[in-house]
């Protein structure tokens, strides 16, 4: 169980029942709960889908995908089922929101998902719960349970006619199976392996039947868009990135937590202000926007950036999973990056040539080279071979590795430098924490 | 592939191309010249795009893409080479090349691999790596399949064959990320059907074939397409050969090329089974029966003595007193001159061979209407197969892999009636379990007879499954019934009047061996002569032949052997065939029998011999073959084995000897003197050479009285159904025949049809002398594989 | 003075003559010299007598890739390959060359079989007296082939 921090510039939407015990479905209800359920019984589909197209709510998972676009994707006539999945597989280092959401909030995902159902006119959800959380799975399994016992799950949901079953499922742990193809391979019982798209899931997704698949944030927030309506939501953040979302500032910072912030916020005040700067009052050396597979930033673009989508996206790169990870001037960016490319490493699927193989040599080369053993073209041969996976492999998982590793080479070459001829490591031995990796 | 005949254009490389809607751009860009590397991708096989070989640049596509994928689409503009993709490729091979050990001199597949012609083609040769190699020790996961894990590229192509095309899945992925690993399904072993197909597919030497290992190199041997012997489906094989001490050894079974009926397909005992062909106990001298043993003897000898015997007992008996029992795995030539020789140097109708199937009632249920008999490539896209009896799987496995391709690639509907349950059953649609004499009701169900049905409930399925099964069998067009011999006589006259009301019907009888249809085809019986034509219309046969040929009916295989036991045959003759076994004869039963015998092993019946002559077998000389479908292919000699001949050149010897002029039975050219090696040469890969630069240049060399081909040509010019293209014959295709269409037939004893019952582990005599079939583990220990499903 | 130039002239002849003498001799003393070649002299890359070599555990190097045999332009080299087993170990791979033939009858000498050996098992010695009587016995077997064996062998 997480502590839970807090701060004056947070505005508080998905967060606002963290902490006050809203898992369990008394307190739940009594925090205002299903209420938007109700409200979107009486509603059509479509104006579910306008609502939440009016929130500006963009995908939560890293993409940044505009969710109500995504769900009128959903063919209205379907010969086969169609189904609400909720990828709750976060697995993205440094990201640690969805946990918090299905720990003190389960409920708000459950009445995401039946709205989603309504709007798209499903009738079955899944809750896909990464293999690691398996505290949260006992969790999400009473809130079902309750509410199915209050009739809001099962047959005939809140006295309407409508028959909505919900369910979780979890994995046996692997960051692939975030990727939404992989995601439903695995829930349908098989190796979790990405699927040749197209087609694409909203029309041929699980056992063949039109799926929608949404981040467990952007479903927690679909209640409160219902609630207060598309504009008030949309009016938290900038235009086209409506809301709030949930960062989780982790690092060398004084005070790291998830902090749910309006879109826009900008990142120096989200490391200074927010997190409380850095400890012993050392300088910034890079941040991670978000998650470890977006590109690094120096101190110097961490200055000026806000954090939302489109500001990264016109620089080229992207805001990521909202994993903000703050590296001081004492970290060794080849550790740095040899400790991303374990990771990668070890989660590749093994589907396609350039990331199975690539990660693998891209892991042995780094160790060596951080250990000392390093030779002058090995540094141009790591971003070789990074540059060679990126675009190039099935799935987003081999840009993954790709992008960190060559913004580090080339942007902290120096530090390469440093390592050559047999040197040890120059910098302390104070690296990112490698728990929060694992 | 595609059935929409759409066309749409693309440019590829600035060249305009155009191609049916729905094609995927690789295959596109193949059938226009372009060729697009790729490991992953096969054709038949679901998409992988795993192996990212195949990248080209798609304008308005923000990444590369993968050809194997994306379906052409009007106005696509693709660069399949520039700068850009060719680097892709090359960081692709570099970066697999990694982990990739360079043992290619020692690797089976050196010199036929797609990795090694790839990395010559963008020149990753050199590594940009400093790091270890995962290393691996190799695994034998059955007799015939060898694993040799750092090769392997994972392209998943084995465990599709086996799981999609096989419906074996027996192979599948373990571990993940680089440790990722082909496993077997049993752990540390494969049970299987033990095709080899993943053994084929696989684009390195990853896997690889136990029969062939570290034996040879591909550029060694010469290769020569003929027709595998063992079941009736006949398969195109592509043999191996290389020089060994006692003539030419087969080393490899394949057919890599795809050409023939069965494309790349083949099963065990195409792709292994040929090593009979070096066993220790082959023949390799004839025997001659001495004071009650059978001693080494010389050719000569041999043959004067059979000439001498078979003489004398013609001038005393006629032709009454002589028994000839044909082989089911003889040449069409051979076996039609084993009748001719029997029919007009002999003088007997006694004439049979082993009969497996129904073919003489087949062929006159379908007289008049040939077109009705269906090929074996009519499976391959009729939408709706109605399959009684048989288990081709073990029986006709490129059957049922024609049948299971088409209901997966093209949905067809099969329906099945069986009495056990058959592997198949996955594939159908519908499947009438019925009790074992069930067939004839079945089929008088079929027709209409509802009283029947209770009988045919039995447990397994009940009335209303085989009422619904009925009625959509009812709706069914270009249906095609195939059917075992379970279904004889009236019962097969029945169904196929039945069938005859469905528009597009197709009609295939399944015999089991090699050439089980040629030999029926050829006249193997003792009241039909060649074609099925009765004895009564011999007429054409009688003027060419310049004989008078016997009038009655002779004997059949169990007379002849109740005959010879009684000491009332006074000489039988048996070419490539075990009667003695089947009858279950032994040693010292015959009375009074002189028993000449051509075989390639001392088989029951040769040790019972008085002459035993070592006979070559298919894969040692030169023919044509019918399959069970009637589809003729040309038979190429591969492997040679010094001492044994062909039976046709035995045969002809003998009649020689027996003071018959060779010209009387063997139209060669009259008046030129023999050439009497000509057919044979030194080397058969030779003599294949020289096949086929006469055909090339269209000289017919009918020069030797051992020229099939001049016994082609009489079969060409009497039998009836045999009118057939010889340029396609002769291009190694197959082309169809139509005995059954002007065949007339007569009705047979249905007792005389003894099927085979062969597993994909037996294949009769043959069988019990291939090393590899007997050791596999399937073929022993009381178990059948695959498993039969059982009924639910 | 003549006398003198005579006797000038006579031993800058005879300079040359004694000073020749006492040079090491250019001849080779073949087939009376010492070793194997019997005082024959060669230059290294003398194209002889094919050798085929052993790694250093005296195993031989030969794969059996048929490799020299696809690259022989006179067609002179036959192979029989076959598996080493555990027990049975020959060279260091998984394949060994059960027979290794060259015919010296047609051999050329031209070295494309030594540049096509991916192991640097085959190579040229010096070896040249290969006049036979009978011309089956210029075909040369493995084992006259193969260098000896190192004393002592070296077994895995």
């Amino acid at each position: 169980m997480a502590d839970l921090v807090q701060h004056p510039d947070e505005v508080r939407v998905i967060s606002q029942r963290f902490g006050k015990g809203a898992a369990g479905i008394e307190t739940y209800l009594a925090l205002g709960g299903y209420q938007s359920l109700r409200k979107a019984l009486g509603m059509k589909p479509d104006e579910i889908i306008n609502e939440v197209k009016t929130s500006a709510l963009r995908g939560r998972g890293g993409a940044g995908f505009p969710t109500g676009m995504k769900w009128s994707f959903v063919p209205k006539e379907s010969a086969k089922p169609k189904y609400i999945l909720v990828n709750g597989d976060e697995s993205e280092p440094g990201t640690c929101k969805d946990r918090l959401i299905l720990e003190h909030d389960p409920h708000a995902v459950i009445e995401g998902v039946l709205i989603a159902g309504l709007a798209v006119g499903a009738r079955q959800g899944f809750i896909y719960v990464r293999g690691e959380y398996r505290y949260l799975v006992d969790i999400l399994r009473k809130a079902l349970d309750e509410a199915r016992a209050k009739g809001f799950v099962g047959k005939k949901i809140c006295g309407s006619d409508v028959d909505f079953e919900v369910y979780w499922h979890t994995g046996a742990g692997a960051y692939e199976v975030g990727e939404e193809s992989a995601l439903m391979e695995s829930l349908e019982g098989k190796r979790g392996i990405p699927r040749i798209r197209p087609p694409f899931p909203a029309v041929v997704g699980l056992w063949g039947g039109p799926t929608v698949i949404n981040n467990v944030e952007t479903i927690a927030a679909i209640p409160h868009i219902i609630e207060m309506g598309g504009a008030k939501y949309a009016s938290y953040g900038p235009p086209k990135n409506g809301g709030t979302r949930l960062f989780c500032l982790s690092g060398h910072v004084n005070k790291p937590g998830v902090y749910e912030l309006p879109l826009g916020y900008p990142m120096k005040k989200l490391i200074y202000e927010v997190g409380g700067g850095i400890p012993g009052g050392k300088k910034l050396k890079a941040v991670v926007p978000g998650g470890s597979s977006t590109f690094l930033l120096t101190p110097d673009e961490a200055d000026g950036i806000n954090c939302d989508f489109d500001s990264f996206s016109a620089r080229g790169e992207f805001l990521g999973s909202g994993g903000v990870v703050v590296l001081d001037e004492d970290t060794c960016m080849v550790n740095f990056a040899l400790r991303i490319m374990k990771f990668y490493q070890h989660e590749s699927c093994g589907w396609c040539i350039p990331c199975r193989e690539g990660t693998d040599w891209l892991k042995k080369t780094l160790t060596r080279f951080h250990a000392g053993g390093g030779v002058d073209k090995d540094i141009d041969n790591i971003l070789y071979l990074s540059q060679n996976m990126l675009g190039r492999t099935f799935c987003p998982l081999g840009d993954a590795a790709a992008i960190p590793t060559m913004s580090i080479v080339k942007k902290w070459r120096n530090e390469f430098e440093d390592h050559l001829h047999g040197k040890p490591c120059p910098y302390e031995s104070r690296v990112w924490p490698e728990p929060a990796l694992a | 592939m595609v059935e929409n005949t759409q066309l749409v254009s693309l440019t590829v490389d600035g060249k305009k191309i155009s191609a049916p809607a729905g094609t995927l751009l690789i295959d596109a860009c193949k059938a226009s010249g372009i060729e697009i590397p790729s490991f992953c991708y096969y054709p038949g096989l679901s998409l992988q795009a795993a192996c990212r070989m195949c990248v080209v640049r798609i304008d308005k596509m923000p990444k590369l893409q993968t050809a194997c994928t994306v379906p052409v689409a009007e106005g696509m503009v693709v660069t399949s080479e520039s700068d850009e993709v060719r680097q892709a490729r090359k960081a692709t091979i570099e970066i697999l090349l990694g982990n990739h050990p360079l043992d290619c001199p020692v690797c089976d597949a050196g010199g036929e691999c797609e990795l090694q012609d790839m990395t010559f083609t963008y020149g990753a040769a050199e590594s940009r790596f400093m790091e270890a190699k995962a290393h691996k020790e190799e695994q034998q996961w059955s007799p015939v399949v060898f694993f040799d894990r750092p090769r392997c590229i994972l392209c998943y192509r084995c465990v599709r064959v086996c799981g999609e095309v096989m419906d074996v899945w027996a192979l599948g992925v373990q571990n993940r990320g680089v440790n990722s690993v082909i496993a077997p399904n049993m752990g540390d072993h494969l049970e299987c059907e033990e095709c080899g197909q993943c053994i084929d597919i696989c684009p390195v030497g990853a896997l690889t074939s136990g029969a062939y290992r570290y034996k040879t190199r591909p550029w060694e041997m010469n290769h020569v397409g003929t027709v595998c012997t063992h079941c009736g489906d006949g398969c195109k094989t592509t043999l191996g050969v290389r020089r060994a001490d006692n003539g030419m050894e087969i080393v490899r079974g394949d057919n890599r090329d795809k050409s023939g009926i069965n494309g790349d397909f083949l099963c065990i005992k195409g792709r292994y089974a040929f090593d009979f062909q070096q066993h220790p106990d082959r023949l390799k001298q004839p025997l001659v029966r001495k004071d009650g043993k059978l001693k080494p003897a010389t050719w000569d000898e041999a043959f004067d003595t059979i000439a001498k015997r078979f003489n004398a007992i013609r001038e005393q008996h006629g032709g009454a007193g002589f028994g000839v029992i044909g082989s089911t795995r003889t040449t069409n030539e051979e076996n039609y001159l084993l009748q001719k020789f029997a029919r007009s140097v002999l003088g007997t109708n006694n004439i049979d061979h082993h009969r497996t199937a129904d073919y003489p009632a087949f062929a006159a249920a379908l007289a008049g209407k040939p077109e009705m008999a269906a090929s074996l490539r009519d499976f391959e896209k009729t939408p709706a197969i109605l399959l009684i009896g048989n288990d081709p799987t073990h029986q006709h496995p490129m059957l049922a892999t024609a049948i299971r391709n088409n209901v997966r690639l093209h949905g067809a509907k099969l329906f099945i009636v069986n009495h056990e349950g058959l592997k198949l059953r996955r594939q159908s649609k519908a499947y009438a379990h019925i009790p074992k004499d069930g067939y004839g009701k079945f089929i008088a169900f079929l027709g209409g007879d509802d009283a029947v049905a209770s009988a045919l409930a039995n447990g397994h399925t009940n009335r209303e499954q085989l009422m619904a099964m009925r009625e959509m069998l009812r709706g069914e067009h270009q249906l095609v019934i195939v059917f075992g011999a379970e279904v004889r006589g009236k019962d097969l006259e029945t169904l196929v009047k039945l069938g005859m009301s469905h528009t597009g019907v197709k009609f295939a009888c399944l015999g089991d061996y090699a050439n089980s249809r040629g030999a029926a085809d050829m006249g193997l019986y003792p009241d039909l002569l060649p074609g099925f034509t009765p004895l009564a219309d011999a007429g054409d046969f009688a003027a060419e032949y310049g004989a008078s040929l016997p009038k009655s009916a002779g004997m059949d295989l169990e007379k002849m052997v109740d005959a010879a036991k009684a000491g009332k045959l006074p000489a039988m003759f048996v070419v490539g065939a075990n009667p003695m076994a089947r009858y279950n004869v032994q040693l010292g039963e015959l009375k009074n029998c002189f028993l000449v015998v051509q075989d390639m092993f001392l088989t029951e019946t040769a040790a019972m011999a008085d002459v035993v002559l070592p006979a070559a077998n298919a894969y040692e000389k030169s023919g044509t073959m019918t399959n069970t479908y009637g589809d003729l292919q040309i038979v190429r000699p591969a492997g040679d084995f010094a001492g044994a001949k062909p039976d046709l050149e035995l045969i002809v010897r003998i009649a020689d000897r027996m003071g018959v002029a060779p010209q009387s039975l063997v139209p060669f050219g009259r008046g030129t003197r023999a050439d009497m090696g000509q057919s044979r040469g030194a080397q058969s890969g030779e003599a294949d050479r020289h096949a086929i630069w006469m055909v090339a240049q269209g000289i017919e060399p009918k020069v030797s009285p051992f020229d099939p081909q001049a016994l082609l040509d009489e079969i060409q010019r009497l039998v009836p159904g045999y009118g057939f293209s010889r340029l396609n014959l002769f291009a190694g295709n197959d082309v169809p025949t139509h005995t059954a269409g002007k065949g007339k037939g007569a009705h047979q004893d249905p007792e005389l049809i003894w099927p085979a019952n062969d597993t994909l582990f037996t294949s009769g005599t043959l069988g019990r002398y291939s090393n590899t079939l007997n050791s596999v583990v399937e073929a022993h220990e009381g178990k059948r594989y695959p498993t039969q499903v059982e009924t639910d | 003075m003549s006398v003198l130039k005579d006797i000038g002239a006579i031993a800058k002849g005879m300079s040359i003559t004694f000073g020749e003498m006492f040079q090491p001799t250019v001849v080779e003393n073949y087939p009376d010299g010492p070793g194997p070649f019997k005082g024959a002299k060669f230059q290294e890359r003398f194209r002889g007598l094919h050798v085929l070599q052993r790694d250093e555990n005296g195993l031989e190097k030969c794969v059996a890739c048929f490799l020299c045999a696809a690259a022989c332009p006179s067609n002179c080299i036959y192979i029989e390959a076959a598996e080493n087993t555990e027990e049975h170990r020959i060279s260091g791979a998984e394949r060994y060359a059960k027979v290794y033939n060259i015919d010296y009858n047609r051999c050329i000498f031209c070295g494309y079989c030594v540049e096509a050996c991916p192991t640097d098992a085959i190579t040229h010695g010096h070896g040249f007296e290969l006049a036979a009587f009978n011309a089956s016995n210029l075909v040369y077997r493995k084992e006259q082939l193969l260098m000896p064996t190192p004393a002592p062998q070296l077994q895995r």
